[in-house]
C-alpha cells in the first residue's frame, strides 16, 4: 500500500524527471542524450536538465524514505513497536546554545568578508556549541526525570565549562585591560594598574572573609567592574594606543632601544 | 532578568513563532517604505533623485525585489506556520524546538547583515563595474542572504518534520489539515530549490573575489549578481513564496462558512501540483545564455506558466462552493480573515493569469523589443508583486484567524478589514500597474527609459498603490498594538474550528487528543456532516 507523503514525492519526482526529459529535448538535447541523462549524446541546456534531474532523484529518495516508515504515521510506529500508544514528544529543556550558535554563524559570517580573527573567534564559538548542543540534547533523553538529566550533563561538563569559561573570562579581561593601559598615559596607566588591583583585591577579601556578605552587592559590584573594563576597553581600543617613541638602532650588535613613555 | 532569560532560551513554539512574525512585521514595514520610495522615484528617474546615484537607486531596486520575498513574504509564513501547524497536527510542540530557536535567531542576524550591507554601499552587483571600496559591502550582503536562506531552510526542516513525524494517532497525512498540509508542500518545494540560490551566492562569492565572469557571466559587472539569483522572485519559483495561500484559504473558508469543505484529498492534491508547478531551480537565465531561445520562450517554461492556473483556478472554485454552501453562516461584514483569505487567494489568480498571460507567445506580452532581451519586462517584477503580496495578505488573514493562538488577543475587526482592503486594493494597482506596463515593453530595470508614454501614467498608479500597502500596513501594526494595549483576550475557539488547534486552551492541549477519524476531528465531536 502506497503512503500519501510516497505519492507525494514521488509524483514530484516523477513530474521533475518527466520534465526534465521535455526540457532536454525542447533545449537542443538529441534524440538518446535526456534519456540516457547524457550519456549517448548531449542533453540540451544541461544547467536546467541538470537540476531538475536532481531535484526529481531527491524527491524520489525523499518518497521512498517516507514510505519505509510508513509515513510516520503514528498508529503504524505503534503497531511496529508493539505498543498500544507511542509516547509522546519529549519536552525539550530551554537552552541558551541555539542563540549562542546564532551569533557564532554570524561572526563568522561577517568574519569571513572583513577579518580573519574574527572569523576564527566565530568558528570557535560555533564549535563549543556543537559539543554543548550535542551534550544537552544527549542528556535530555537520559532519562524520564529532568532534574536528573540537568545532574547527569553538569556532572560530565562542568569540569570543562567553568575551566574554560574561567580561562575565557580572564584572557578578555586582560585583553582589554591592556588596551586600557595602553590608552592611557604614562602615570595614568599605573593609576589604573594601581586601582584595579586594590578593587580585585577587595573583592577577593570580601569573598573569602568569614563574614555574611550580600551577594548581590558582589554580584553588583562586580557587573559594574565588568561593565567598566568592556566599556573601557572598547573605547581605548577604537582610539588606539598611546604613542611611543622609537629610537634608531644604536649599539654594535644593532639592538633597539624603545622608549615607553609618552615624552620620550 | 528572568524575562530576557526565557526569551533567549525558549523552546516553545509559540514563542518562536512570534519572533519570525515581529521580524516579519518590521521588515514590511521597511519594505512598505522603501517601496514608496522607489516609486516616486519610479515617476521620474531622470530629475528625482532620492537614493543619491544611479547605482544606490539600483541597489535599493534589488533589494525590495529579494527582500519581500525573502525577508518579508517568507518569515511571516514561517511565523504563523510555526505557531500553528504542531497545534494543527496535535503536537505538544515542533520538531527540533532548539533548531527552530536558533532559526529565528539567525534569520534576524542574516536579516540585519543584509540590510546594513546594502545601506552600506553594498547590493547584488553595481551597474557600473563593482569598485574595491563596494566589494566588501556586496560581500556582505551575499553573505548576509546566505544565512538568511540557511535559517529558512532550518526552519523549513522543522517544519516538514512536525508534519511528517508528530502527527497525533488517526490523523494520516491525507487527513492533515490543509494548512498544515501546504507548508509542508511549501517546505519541501524550498528545501529542494533554495539551496540551489546559496550555490548561486557562493558563485556570485567566488566571481566577485576573483573578477566578475569566472563562471561566464557579464564580464563589465552590471546586473550579474542580481542576475544570478533573479529567478528566486521570477516565474515560476515566486509561486513557491505563495503556496500556503491555498492552505490558508483552505482553513478559513470551511470554518467561516461553517461546513466542511467538499473534497479535503483534491485540495490537497491541487496544492500538491501547485507545489510542484513552483519548482524553479532550473530557470536561471545567467546559466542559459545560449544564444539560440530565451530563456523564458523555452517549452518547459511556458507549459508551467500555463498549467499554474489549475490549482490555483480549482482552490478558488472549491473555496467558491464552500461559501455557496454555507452562505447561511455568513451574515452582515465578512470577518477580516475572510477578507485576507480570499484576497490572498484573489490577487494569487491574478498573479498566476498574469504569468500565463505573460508565457503565451503569439499574443507578445513578455516584451517585443531588442532592449527587453535578456532581462525581460516590468511584467516580471508585476507577477511578483501579485504573488507575493498574495502570500503577505493570507499571511495577516491567518494573524487575525489564529489570533487566539498566537497571542491570545482579540484583534480589532473593522481595523483588521481596512487594513486588509487597503493592502489588497494597494497591490492591485501596484501588481496590475507592473504587468500592464510591461506588456507596454517597459524594461524590467530601474534605469530603464519607458517606450511608451502611457508608462508615466502606470508608474502613478504604481505609487499610489504603494502608498496604499504602505497604509495598509501601518493599520495592521496599528491593530496588534491597540490589541495587546488593549489586553483584549480571545476565547479559545473563537470561530466555531473544526481542526485540533482549536481544541487547545490558552495554547497548550489539556488533554490528549482522541483519534482523529477525519480531516475535521472537532465537527466529527459534534456529530455533524454537513
Amino acid at each position: 500500500m502506497f503512503t500519501t507523503g510516497f505519492k507525494f514525492f514521488f509524483g514530484i519526482g516523477v513530474g521533475l524527471v518527466t520534465a526534465a526529459m521535455l526540457y532536454g529535448y525542447t533545449s537542443g538535447g538529441n534524440w538518446t542524450g535526456p534519456i540516457s541523462l547524457g550519456w549517448k549524446e548531449g542533453v540540451g541546456e544541461h544547467v536546467g536538465y541538470g537540476l531538475l534531474v536532481l531535484l526529481g532523484v531527491v524527491a524520489m529518495a525523499i518518497a521512498c524514505t517516507l514510505i519505509f516508515f510508513r509515513d510516520a504515521d503514528p498508529a503504524d510506529q505503534a503497531d511496529y513497536m508493539g505498543v498500544d500508544d507511542i509516547e509522546p514528544t519529549q519536552p525539550v529543556t530551554a537552552s541558551f546554545w541555539p542563540v549562542v550558535g546564532a551569533f557564532g554563524a554570524a561572526t563568522m559570517a561577517i568574519g569571513l568578508v572583513l577579518n580573519t580573527a574574527v572569523f576564527i573567534t566565530g568558528l570557535v564559538i560555533v564549535g563549543a556549541v556543537a559539543i554543548e548542543w550535542m551534550m544537552d540534547a544527549w542528556a535530555d533523553r537520559a532519562s524520564g526525570d529532568p532534574e536528573a538529566n540537568r545532574a547527569l550533563r553538569n556532572r560530565i561538563m562542568a569540569p570543562i565549562e567553568i575551566p574554560a569559561a574561567g580561562a575565557a573570562v580572564i584572557a578578555v579581561i586582560v585583553l582589554l585591560a591592556s588596551r586600557i593601559l595602553l590608552n592611557a598615559s604614562k602615570n595614568g596607566a599605573v593609576l589604573i594598574a594601581g586601582v584595579l588591583a586594590v578593587v580585585i583585591l577587595g573583592i577577593g577579601f570580601l569573598a573569602a572573609s568569614d563574614k555574611k556578605i550580600n551577594r548581590n552587592l558582589v554580584a553588583g559590584l562586580s557587573v559594574v567592574l565588568g561593565v567598566a573594563i568592556l566599556g573601557g576597553g572598547v573605547w581605548a581600543t577604537v582610539d588606539g594606543e598611546r604613542e611611543f617613541d622609537e629610537h634608531e638602532p644604536h649599539g654594535e650588535d644593532g639592538s633597539t632601544e624603545v622608549d615607553h613613555g609618552e615624552d620620550g | 532578568m528572568a524575562g530576557l532569560y526565557d526569551a533567549l532560551t525558549t523552546t516553545d513554539h509559540k514563542r518562536i513563532g512570534r519572533y519570525w512574525l515581529r521580524s516579519g512585521l518590521l521588515l514590511l514595514i521597511g519594505a512598505v517604505v522603501l517601496g514608496v520610495l522607489l516609486g516616486i522615484e519610479g515617476t521620474d528617474a531622470e530629475s528625482t533623485d532620492l537614493f543619491g546615484g544611479d547605482n544606490a537607486y539600483f541597489q535599493m531596486w534589488a533589494l525590495y525585489r529579494i527582500g519581500l520575498a525573502l525577508l518579508v513574504a517568507a518569515p511571516l509564513l514561517v511565523g504563523l506556520a510555526t505557531v500553528v501547524v504542531p497545534m494543527q497536527v496535535g503536537s505538544t510542540n515542533i520538531a527540533f524546538p532548539r533548531a527552530a530557536l536558533a532559526a529565528v535567531w539567525g534569520f534576524m542576524l542574516g536579516a540585519g547583515i543584509t540590510v546594513v550591507a546594502v545601506l552600506a554601499g553594498g547590493g547584488f552587483g553595481a551597474v557600473d563595474r563593482v569598485t574595491n571600496a563596494e566589494r566588501d559591502a556586496i560581500a556582505l550582503t551575499l553573505v548576509g542572504l546566505g544565512f538568511v536562506i540557511v535559517s529558512l531552510l532550518l526552519a523549513s526542516l522543522c517544519l516538514a518534520t512536525t508534519v511528517i513525524s508528530l502527527r497525533v494517532k488517526g490523523m494520516t497525512l491525507l487527513r492533515t489539515p490543509l494548512f498544515a498540509w501546504s507548508i509542508l508542500v511549501t517546505c519541501s518545494v524550498w528545501l529542494l530549490t533554495l539551496p540551489v540560490l546559496l550555490a548561486n551566492l557562493l558563485i556570485a562569492y567566488v566571481d566577485l573575489h576573483n573578477g566578475p565572469g569566472t563562471f561566464g557571466g557579464d564580464a563589465s559587472g552590471s546586473l550579474a549578481i542580481y542576475g544570478q539569483i533573479a529567478w528566486v522572485v521570477e516565474q515560476p519559483q515566486v509561486y513557491a513564496f505563495a503556496i500556503p495561500v491555498l492552505g490558508i484559504l483552505g482553513s478559513i473558508v470551511p470554518v467561516t462558512a461553517g461546513v466542511r469543505a467538499a473534497r479535503h484529498g483534491l485540495s490537497a492534491g491541487l496544492i500538491g501540483l501547485f507545489g510542484l508547478l513552483a519548482f524553479g531551480a532550473w530557470s536561471q537565465p545567467y546559466f542559459q545564455n545560449d544564444g539560440a531561445i530565451p530563456h523564458d520562450e523555452k517549452f518547459l517554461f511556458i507549459a508551467f506558466g500555463l498549467a499554474a492556473l489549475l490549482p490555483v483556478l480549482g482552490a478558488m472554485g472549491g473555496a467558491g462552493d464552500t461559501l455557496r454552501r454555507g452562505g447561511d453562516a455568513i451574515v452582515g461584514l465578512p470577518a477580516a480573515h475572510l477578507v485576507g483569505a480570499l484576497g490572498g487567494g484573489i490577487l494569487l489568480l491574478l498573479g498566476v493569469v498574469a504569468g500565463a498571460l505573460r508565457v503565451i507567445e503569439p499574443l507578445e506580452l513578455g516584451g517585443s523589443t531588442d532592449q527587453v532581451e535578456g532581462i525581460g519586462t516590468l511584467a516580471v517584477s508585476g507577477v511578483a508583486s501579485l504573488v507575493l503580496l498574495a502570500a503577505i495578505v493570507a499571511a495577516v488573514g491567518g494573524f487575525w484567524f489564529w489570533a487566539a493562538k498566537i497571542g491570545g488577543h482579540e484583534l480589532p475587526p473593522m481595523l483588521g478589514r481596512l487594513a486588509l482592503l487597503d493592502l489588497i486594493g494597494g497591490a492591485v494597482l501596484l501588481g496590475g500597474a507592473q504587468v500592464v506596463s510591461g506588456f507596454f515593453d517597459t524594461v524590467n530595470h530601474p534605469l530603464a527609459v519607458p517606450t511608451e508614454d502611457i508608462a508615466d501614467t502606470l508608474a502613478i498608479v504604481s505609487l499610489i498603490g504603494a502608498v496604499l500597502i504602505g497604509l495598509g500596513a501601518l493599520g495592521v501594526v496599528a491593530a496588534i498594538a491597540k490589541a495587546v494595549r488593549t489586553g483584549a483576550t480571545a476565547t479559545d475557539d473563537p470561530w466555531g474550528g473544526h481542526t485540533l488547534e482549536w481544541a487547545t486552551v490558552d495554547g497548550a492541549f489539556a488533554e490528549p487528543p482522541a483519534l482523529v477519524t477525519s480531516e475535521s476531528p472537532l465537527l466529527d465531536d459534534e456529530g455533524e456532516d454537513a
